[in-house]
Parts: C-alpha cells; structure tokens; sequence
C-alpha cells in the first residue's frame, strides 16, 4: 500500500478506493471458491444417487446372476424369482408406442411453428405447450382412465381387430381398454411439449440465409425444408426424439393407470403390460416383508436410471454441439 | 437485491424452524398424562381393506379423547406389517392371517373386524340363472382359477353343449383379496391365479358387468351397494355351494348385503374366502395403543356393521380382550 | 417462367401444409380435450367442503369431509421444496453465468443437471426411501421436500441458467466496463436484470414439485389430518387423487376427480402466474 500524508483529502480518497478495490476483489475471490463448491452439487448428486440404489441392489444382484434377472420371464417374489424380462419388455413396448405415436406430429407441428407460422400463431402456441408440459401426471392419468381407456376400448379396438386383426402386433387379446395402446397414447401426449420444443430450438438454428438461398432459386417451402433444413439438423430431431423416448421410459403414475399392470410378455399393442417405472410404484409397500424384494425393485429403479441417463447423456451431448451454449 | 434475498430467507428459516417445533420428532405412542384423559398421536398403516374404517375408528376416538391424534395411510397389507416390523407406525392394518416370521419377529396380533371375498360374474351372463341355481362348488373354482381345467361355461355347468369360454379376471395389483381367493381355489398365494390381470378393485368389478362371459371376485363393500344392500349394477353373486350338493342352498345364496354379512359372521361362509382383519403391534401393546386397541374391541364394534364389515361376535371380542390383557 | 399451381412440388407444398396446421390442431385440441374432461368430472364432486375440510370419519365411504390436509399438504411440500431448491440454484446459475461462461467445468455441471433433469421422479422417490430405511426415517413433511428438492433443482436451475445466458451482453460488458467484479455483476445486475425470468423459473419448478406423485408416494407417507410438524406425515394433492380413485365407493372416485380439478386448477394459476409477473416485473429490466 502506498504511504500518503494522511492530511491529504485526495490521497485518504485513494486510499479509501483502493482499500474499498482490495476488499470487492477479495470477496470476488472468496465467492468464486465458495460458490465452487456449489456447483460440485449436480455431479455429486448423481454420484450419489447412483452409488445408493446399487449398494440396495446388492444383495440381489449378487445372489442371482444378471442374465437370469435381466431375461428371467417369472416374476414369483414369493419364490425368490426376479425374472425382469416381463417388466422390461413392457417398458420398451409402451415407449416406443407412445413415441412413434408423438414424433410424426410433434415434428410437423415444430416444422410449421419454425418455418411457417405468423407470430400470432406462435404466441398462441407456445402457452399451449407449457400448458401440456405443466399438467401433472396424476391429472394425465385421470385423462387417461376416463377417455383413453374407453377409446381403446370401445372404437380402437374394434377398429383394429376388424381391419388389421391379422397382424398379431395388432390383435385384441383381452377385453379391456387397458394396455400398451393405451398407455402408449397418454405418454405420446406428455413427451409432446419436449419433442415439439426442442425440435423447434433445433431448427431455429438454421441461419435464415440458406433458406433464402433455396427460396430464392425457386424452391418451395417445403423443398426447402426438406432437402436443405432438415438434413442439416438431423442429429439434433434424432436427439429431441432420443430426449422425449428418456422422459417416456421413466413416466410413472400416468402409464400406470392405464397400462393394466400385469406381468406377462406382450404380444400385441392391445396386451397389457407392467412397465417397470409401474412396478417399483406399485409395490413400495410390500417391499420390506418378502425378502429380496427390496433389493428388486430397488434394481429395477438402477436398471431404469442407467437406461436414461445413457439416453439423456447421448441426446444432450449432441444438443449441445448443434445448440451452442443457448442450450434448451 | 441482495437483501431481499436474505430477508426472504430469514423469514423461511424463522417458518421452518416454528413448524418443526411445533411438532418435533414424535416418538409416537405417548403416557397418560397426569390428567385423567389420553394424549399423543397414533401412527397406522396399512390394508386398503380396513382404511375407511379405520378413519372412522380414528375420528370417534377423537371425539371421546380430544387430545388424541391419528396420522392414517393406506398402502396395502405388506406396508403395514412392515412398517409395524421397523417401528415407523404403532399400528399396522393387516388384512390376512399373520405368518409364523412375522410373529417371531415379535408380532402381536387382534382380531377385529371379519369381511369376505365374493365371486362375482356379469348379470349379462347368458347362463347367468343356472349358475344362480347351481351354485360354483370349491372344486369348479380350483379348476377355474389355478388348474385351469375349465375352461368353458359349459364345463361350469356340466353340459357339453356349451361352448362360450369363461373370461377370468383377477387382481394385477397386490391385494388382500387376491389372496383369500387364492386360498380357498387352493392355491398358496396371489400369483397361482389365471386370469387376466386387472389393476385395482374398482376395475375388476367394472370389467366384469361389461364383460358377459366374465367371472372375478371382489371384497363385501365393493360387490353390495352401500345404500340399498343389493348387488351393485351389472353384477351378480353366484352362490358359493359350500357343501358340494351341485344345487345352491338357501342359505348359500346371498342377495342382499345382510345377509351375507350374517353368514360371515356365524361362519357358514367359508374361511377363506371370509377372513379376519388383524391390528397389529410389535410387541404387546400398552398405554395409548392398549387403550385405542380395547376400544376398538368393545365400543368400536357399533360402527363395523353400517360400514359394511362384520363385527365380531361375543366370543371373539372376548377372547381378543384377554389376549390384550 | 409463370408458376405452374399443379406442379407437383406445390401440391405436396399445400399438402404438407394442411397436414401440419391439422397436427397442430390435433395438438391444441387434446389440451382443450384433458382440461375439459378434467373441468367435466371435477366440478360435479366439487364443494364448498372440499376445499376448507379435511376428511371426517366416514370420508373414505363417501361421508363428510373434504381434502384440505392435501392442498395444504401440497403447498407445504412444493413450498418447502422450492425454496431449499431455490437456495441451490440461485448461485449455480449465477456461477454458471459469472464463471463458468464458455469453460469445461461449465458443460460437464451443465450436462450434469441435464442428465438429472432427466431421471425420472420415481428414481428420487426410491432413492428417498433407500435412505430412509438406512436412517431409520419414518415417512414424513420433511423428507417429502428434500425429494421434492433434489427433483426441483435440476428443473430451476436449467431454467434460469437458460433465462440468464440470453442476458443482454451490453448490459454486462457495460457493468464490466465500469470496473464490477464478476461477481458484483452477477448478483447486482444480472438478478435484477433477469428477474422475471429468474421468478418463472422459480415457478415453473413449483408447478412441477406440486404435481409429483411418485417422489412423494414413499416419502411423505399420507394423513388425514393437516400437517403441523415437518416430522410427521403429511397428505398431498397427488396422492389424494391416486388412493381416491383406487377406491370402491364412487363417491369417493368423484371426489379423486375434484382433487385432480383442483390441483389442475393450482398449477395453471400458477403458469399464468408466472407469465403474468415475469411481464410486470418486467419494467424493472433494460430492454
């Protein structure tokens, strides 16, 4: 520190701001370190929460071997045996309805919303959407039981069994509106929002110049997007879907209030099945009284973690190259 | 700014620590106080089955003891018998009978309440007057439900010329009376039933008035009305033929919900598929639980019947009382 | 060269265009069709009971009472919850912001909040309960807003990280330029700055902690009476209409359906809310 005369107004002003300098300095410092230790939350958090679930898994994934519980079709926890293969299947089937069900639509929405649509449009829009995405998923599967279920039931299926009957995928093999089909469609309607949302950021990416070029050599609008947007955000639509698939395959309450919750192999759309987001739901309660059980379905949620957050890691890595640091 | 922010969270941390001390970690079941009345908070959990009751036992024992309170969940009959097993609830709400691993464990059990498990099949069923007349003996619904020997409506009623299949439904989701039912088809637990899987009691008793060929089973309250004590619309309650004659008996027919509460309650119904809803405690009872216990023995007993359940008779209710003692 | 209408570049254009405005349509009118089924179902049980009673004896079979231990059950645990996630995320973003603009640390805790943001409710609520068993905890308020916390956190902070990256960048360079310290600009100009976005945020994951089922189905447990202590039980508007509707009594399936109304009703109070305020507030901001 410089050495003033102290009778100096001018200098003990300096000295004031230099003092009032090293201080903000320092606790920008400090902060920095402090606040360091803050942002180590996330990760950590993830550390934990998967370490956790598989020192509670243990027991069970020690005693059997992973290919018995992962392929294993009997599900007797009575009996000691954890065949997960049912509850996986039954997963997979209602994800992959519920997206093939969504991404068609949620694309061209997306499409006409970036490309086409007047502000007006947007502005309505984008309200809608947060709407859709705020609703809870209990509310979901209220929807779910007191429209979708009937749907299925009473037009759906009939429809199905009448024209595609044939086509064993499409069979109607138990009576109920319950099922894949079911559960399919409600959680198309959830993923929705986040495929039409991030579909959207990712094409808003597209530098309006090269769709001028196109236009201006006469392509139409259309031509322009498919031959010129589209391919060039490729990657970024295969992660919005890979993204919505993630949100699918752990979406719990709506899907089981519609989906049947049995566990049996499906065969066919209109099949019920027992996801495994559904099984760890549905039997918390009985979890300590049988042996093991605990360590199931404790499993089943690892199980679940992994799958998504190797879905979610994928998805995010390429979002982030396409998007930048704007990230959605 | 940054005050708002900090006076934001003064005021959160002030609320926060008022709530906790308001409260603080309640051990649960509480001494008599020095006055002469009862006070503390009782934890329960458990069956599905005796949780509307049990509300109902709660709030009039708050009436006679109002300083005493009651946190009541559901969950199912496992929750509670394990939540009695680790201590997080005094009383679990178990809905079937109490194993042996359990007891060892230190379980203490009561009685306190009996209900049943009823068959049930569509009122559309084409041969929905013959089953009335004939009845579904144990053996017809062992070979329904776990052999699966019989597999038409014909085989039910013993003629070939029927061919319509039987649509079973059983319970997907855990429960108390997938389990009786179970039992008395002879098999050991839930699992063993065939059937199509339906998700909750509501649904299994919908699905079969809209299905013709169907046939599933359900608990007293949900399969008799309420109100007028018939059998809800849609469905039907075959008579079970406990004595095997192949022709329904009188007293095996229950069309209204008085009388098969009657015949739970002298044991003409088998057991199962009737059984008996059991309080339990790890350990013996004493103090608050005791006294809530003996109540529900004795003057609880008056609210069983317009609830649908079945109270205990004379004997029983003594013979729980000294168990307490 | 005149423009050909039937060339078949400019049929599939007009095609595709109605085929999307359809799918949009499609889209904007299963909002309308849920939010009708749910007015359509809830308003008939509805009453002036239910919400400012909680359940009485009989409830369960269709007697009195209403479901006030649940709405305020919810509000307790999504308050409580938002405020310990609030408590996190703040300085995250604005780490995020101040530090961490362009570095790598910055990605990997972005990706790590990403990767959380995406682990579904029902994995929080297993993990709540596994550590409740190791602890000994029993089901209760205070677990119930630590799960709601940890699922909140990723939700705020991605959202105000998103909010506050779109930071006009003369603002902070002109605070810079004056001689702030990063972290003076952080927490004097951005969260003025950002306010609106940052109290969206805030809400938005409010409106999501409200309508969570499965977090808290293992870890707050469920009562009928109003919670009045963080350690005890309590009930929630999820679960209420969950058990409700499981029920064989249908005066108490209706009444599952007026819980769904009425919690549908809290959550989009809450968006307009949040839309509403982040406008008004607005005015503070520069433009």
């Amino acid at each position: 520190m410089m050495q003033q005369k102290p009778s100096d107004p001018l200098s003990q002003g300096s000295r004031q701001t230099q003092a009032f300098l090293q201080t903000r300095n320092r606790r920008d410092r400090t902060a920095r370190k402090a606040f360091f230790g803050i942002t180590l939350i996330p990760v950590f958090l993830i550390i934990v929460i998967t370490c956790l679930l598989v020192i509670r898994a243990w027991p069970i994934l020690s005693s059997q071997p992973l290919a018995d519980l992962l392929l294993g079709e009997v599900w007797k926890p009575t009996n000691e045996q954890f065949g997960f293969l049912p509850f996986i299947l039954g997963t997979l089937w209602v994800t992959l309805v519920g997206v093939i069900l969504a991404v068609p639509a949620c694309l061209l929405v997306a499409i006409y919303l970036a490309e086409y649509a007047r502000r007006s449009t947007r502005t309505i829009a984008k309200p809608v959407l947060d709407l859709l995405a705020a609703i809870p998923s209990v509310v979901y599967g209220v929807w779910g039981l007191l429209v979708i279920v009937p749907f299925v039931d009473d037009i759906l299926g009939p429809f199905f069994h009448r024209w595609l009957g044939f086509v064993p995928v499409f069979s109607v093999t138990q009576p109920t509106g319950f099922g894949i089909f079911a559960g399919g469609i409600v959680l198309a309607v959830m993923i929705a929002p986040l495929i039409i949302a991030v579909t959207f950021e990712v094409l808003s990416t597209v530098p309006d110049e090269l769709r001028q070029a196109s236009l201006s050599l006469g392509a139409t609008r259309w031509q322009t997007i498919s031959k010129v947007v589209l391919p060039r955000v490729l990657p970024g639509i295969i992660a919005a879907v890979v993204l919505g698939a993630s949100r699918a395959l752990g979406e719990t309450m709506a899907v089981l209030m519609v989906v049947g919750n049995v566990p049996s192999i499906p065969t066919s759309i209109f099949d019920t099945a027992y996801p495994l987001a559904a099984l760890i739901a549905n039997n918390f309660g009985e979890m300590m009284s049988i042996p093991l059980y605990d360590a199931a379905l404790l499993s089943a949620a690892l199980l679940l973690l992994v799958i998504i957050m190797v879905f979610n890691i994928l998805s995010t890595f390429v979002l982030q190259r396409i998007l930048g640091k704007a990230r959605i | 700014m940054k005050k708002r922010i900090w006076r934001i969270l003064a005021v959160v941390v002030i609320l926060t620590s008022l709530l906790a001390a308001c409260g603080g970690p309640t051990g649960g079941t509480a001494e008599e106080a020095n006055s002469t009345d009862l006070q503390g908070t009782l934890t329960i959990s458990g069956a599905f089955a005796l949780y509307p009751m049990m509300t109902v036992w709660a709030e009039e024992f708050s009436r006679l003891h109002p300083d005493v309170y009651f946190d009541v969940q559901g969950g199912g009959a496992g929750k509670g018998m394990t939540d009695t097993i680790t201590g997080a609830v005094d009383i679990g709400m178990v809905s079937r009978a109490i194993k042996d691993e359990e007891i060892a464990k230190g379980i203490f059990w009561i009685p306190v309440t009996k209900d049943a498990v009823f068959p049930i099949i569509s009122a559309e069923n084409p041969f929905a007057e013959r089953i009335m007349a004939q009845g579904l003996s144990q053996e017809v619904i062992h070979k329904i439900y776990i052999s699966g020997e019989i597999t038409t409506w014909g085989e039910v009623l013993g003629d070939p010329a029927i061919s319509d299949e039987i649509h079973i439904f059983t319970r997907s989701d855990a429960a108390g009376a997938a389990e009786q039912w179970a039992k008395y088809a002879g098999g050991e637990a839930q699992e063993d039933l065939l059937g199509i899987g339906v998700n909750s009691e509501p649904s299994i008793v919908d699905t079969v008035s809209k299905d013709p060929l169907g046939i599933g089973y359900g608990n007293l309250n949900s399969i008799f009305d309420m109100g007028s004590g018939n059998a809800v619309a849609g469905i039907m309650v075959p008579p079970l033929d406990v004595n095997a004659d192949g022709v329904a008996n009188p007293e095996e027919v229950f069309t209204q919900k008085k009388e098969a509460m009657q015949a739970i309650a002298d044991g003409t119904y088998p057991s199962p598929p009737a059984r008996f809803e059991n309080l339990v405690t790890m350990g013996k009872p004493e103090g608050l639980t005791l006294a809530f216990l003996q109540w529900i023995l004795t003057d609880g007993q008056q609210y069983l019947e317009e609830a649908g359940f079945v109270p205990l008779t004379p004997e029983q209710q003594t013979a729980a009382l000294e168990k307490l003692e | 060269m005149k423009k050909n209408p039937f060339a078949k570049r400019h049929i599939i254009e007009t095609c595709m265009k109605v085929i999307m405005l359809a799918s949009l349509i499609l889209v904007t009118g299963t909002l309308g069709l849920i939010l009708w089924t749910i007015i359509k179902n809830g308003i008939p049980a509805m009453s002036w009971e239910m919400l400012t009673q909680v359940p009485k004896g009989g409830f369960y079979m269709g007697k009195e009472g209403g479901i006030l231990n649940a709405i305020i059950g919810s509000l307790y645990l999504a308050g409580g919850g938002t405020v310990l996630a609030l408590v996190c995320s703040l300085p995250i973003a604005l780490y995020l912001k101040a530090y961490l603009g362009e570095s790598k640390w910055g990605s990997y805790v972005r990706l790590a909040l990403d990767v959380l943001w995406g682990i579904p409710t029902i994995v929080y609520g297993a993990f709540g309960f596994a550590i409740m068993v190791s602890l000994g905890l029993r089901a209760s308020l205070l677990a119930g807003i630590i799960v709601l916390a940890l699922i909140e956190l990723p939700i705020m902070t991605r959202a105000m990280d998103e909010v506050i990256s779109r930071m006009p960048l003369e603002v902070e360079q002109a605070a810079l330029a004056v001689g702030s310290t990063r972290l003076e600009v952080a927490l004097r100009v951005v969260t003025r700055q950002m306010l609106p976005g940052i109290i969206t945020a805030v809400l938005l994951a409010f409106g999501r902690g409200i309508g969570d089922a499965a977090s808290v189905l293992f870890t707050a447990g469920y009562t009928d009476r109003i919670v009045t202590s963080l350690f005890r039980p309590t009930a929630s508007l999820p679960l209420a209409v969950f058990f409700q509707l499981g029920s064989p009594f249908p005066e108490v399936r209706a009444r599952g359906y007026a819980a769904a109304f009425i919690l549908t009703v809290i959550v989009l109070i809450v968006s307009f809310g949040a839309r509403l305020l982040s406008s008004r507030l607005g005015k503070y901001t520069i433009k």
